[in-house]
């Protein structure tokens, strides 16, 4: 059924999550999907917390110095020390564990972003690239129309609370009700209240993922707010009480 | 659906130049008389200057009047109603008039959270993480996206 669409569609298992990709360019090489999913692969064997020997890892147990680390571990390091500032420290890499890096909640979206630049280097200009929830897209589902984003009810699994008809943006949304409380603020590490959940979208993917998952951090005393002032960047945030706020510009 | 604007309101500044605006505003121009009776209204968008507000700076309040003039015989009613009022110039000479406005300005759009079905949707975003409903609503919502 799937068949008659143009393009290809494919899903992996990497990082721990599922890894869509879904070209809608009538011709895409075969070697061009393969070479996306091999970044992923090699992105988890290079950042994966899980896995002893990635870089990441390694770091951690202090047996790799930061100098011989990969530029691109050292370019997401840098990101992340950027957005904690950018964040009032609410996007925090030490999170979890003062003794720790896990850069996990920058690597997803800058990993998507760099799959994206190598869809855009083989020419393709339809498609979407889905990390659990948080993507890229560009240019058309069909040549009639934009694509269609739902955005997860937080408490209905098989709803949408908006659906985004939209082109060439990032969307990423932090919340609370896939997998319990596992977003902590880091100034009290407790789980942020009266929130449910929150979507960013933008130009980049690392950036509004790190926004989303700032902004849930906060709570609903300051995400609203927060999210107001942020440049390049809409948000739309769902609190516990069911109400929906967004930026003027969200979904536009 | 329907929404309205939430704003957190800053109303310190607003207060202050209103008399001078609207003592500005009481210059318009008068209506034409003529023997029967007749309807005149003018709009008109008046300034107030340019007024220091203590030490917050300068701000300048703008009012939209509208001037009703009703004229019967040789008896004229003059009638004036300020129909808008807006601050086109925010203090901002001191670290304390910025951070009130930045507080201030932010604009929300507020709703109230609704359930939609997925039908003709190509993607979801969530924070579904690995779980097993994702993919299941992902492949419908492609499935979906295909015939739509």
């Amino acid at each position: 059924m799937l068949g008659t669409l143009p393009g290809t569609r494919r899903v992996e298992q990497i990082m721990g999550m599922p890894i869509v990709l879904d070209v809608r360019d009538e011709h895409v090489g075969d070697d061009v999907v393969q070479g996306v999913f091999d970044w992923f692969r090699w992105v988890d064997s290079t950042f994966s917390t899980y896995k002893d020997d990635s870089e990441i890892s390694r770091l951690n147990r202090g047996i790799l110095a930061l100098r011989d680390a990969h530029p691109d571990v050292v370019e997401v390091l840098d990101r992340c020390e950027r957005l904690c500032v950018e964040t009032d420290g609410y996007f925090d890499v030490h999170a979890a564990s003062a003794d720790e890096l896990d850069p996990s909640g920058l690597v997803k979206g800058w990993a998507v972003d760099r799959a994206a630049a190598l869809l855009d280097a083989a020419g393709l200009r339809n498609y979407a690239v889905n990390a659990a929830g948080d993507m890229r897209l560009r240019g058309r589902a069909v040549p009639e129309l934009h694509w269609r984003v739902g955005i997860q009810h937080p408490l209905e699994p098989d709803r949408v609370a908006r659906v985004l008809d939209t082109t060439d943006l990032a969307v990423a949304t932090s919340g609370e009700y896939a997998r319990g409380a596992h977003v902590l603020d880091p100034h009290t590490h407790r789980p942020p209240s009266g929130i449910l959940s929150v979507t960013i979208t933008g130009p980049d993917l690392a950036t509004a993922d790190a926004y989303a998952t700032a902004a849930f951090a906060m709570g609903a005393g300051r995400a609203t707010h927060w999210t107001a002032r942020l440049h390049g960047y809409e948000a739309m945030t769902i609190l516990a009480d069911g109400s929906v706020l967004s930026t003027p510009g969200f979904g536009s | 659906m329907r929404k309205h604007i939430t704003a957190a309101a800053s109303a310190i500044a607003i207060a202050l130049p209103a008399a001078n605006a609207v003592a500005a505003a009481t210059r318009s121009t008068a209506a034409t008389v003529t023997p029967k009776k007749k309807v005149v209204t003018v709009t008109k968008t008046v300034k107030g200057t340019q007024i220091q507000a203590q030490e917050w700076g300068y701000i300048e309040v703008t009012l939209v009047v509208k001037k009703t003039t009703t004229t019967v015989g040789t008896k004229t009613t003059v009638a004036r109603k300020i129909t808008s009022v807006s601050v086109p110039i925010y203090p901002n000479h001191t670290n304390r008039s910025v951070f009130i406005n930045q507080q201030a300005l932010p604009m929300l759009e507020h709703e109230a959270l609704a359930a939609q079905f997925t039908g003709g949707i190509n993607m979801i975003s969530g924070a579904s993480d690995s779980s097993d409903a994702f993919i299941q609503s992902l492949q419908a919502a492609l499935l979906a996206g295909k015939r739509a």
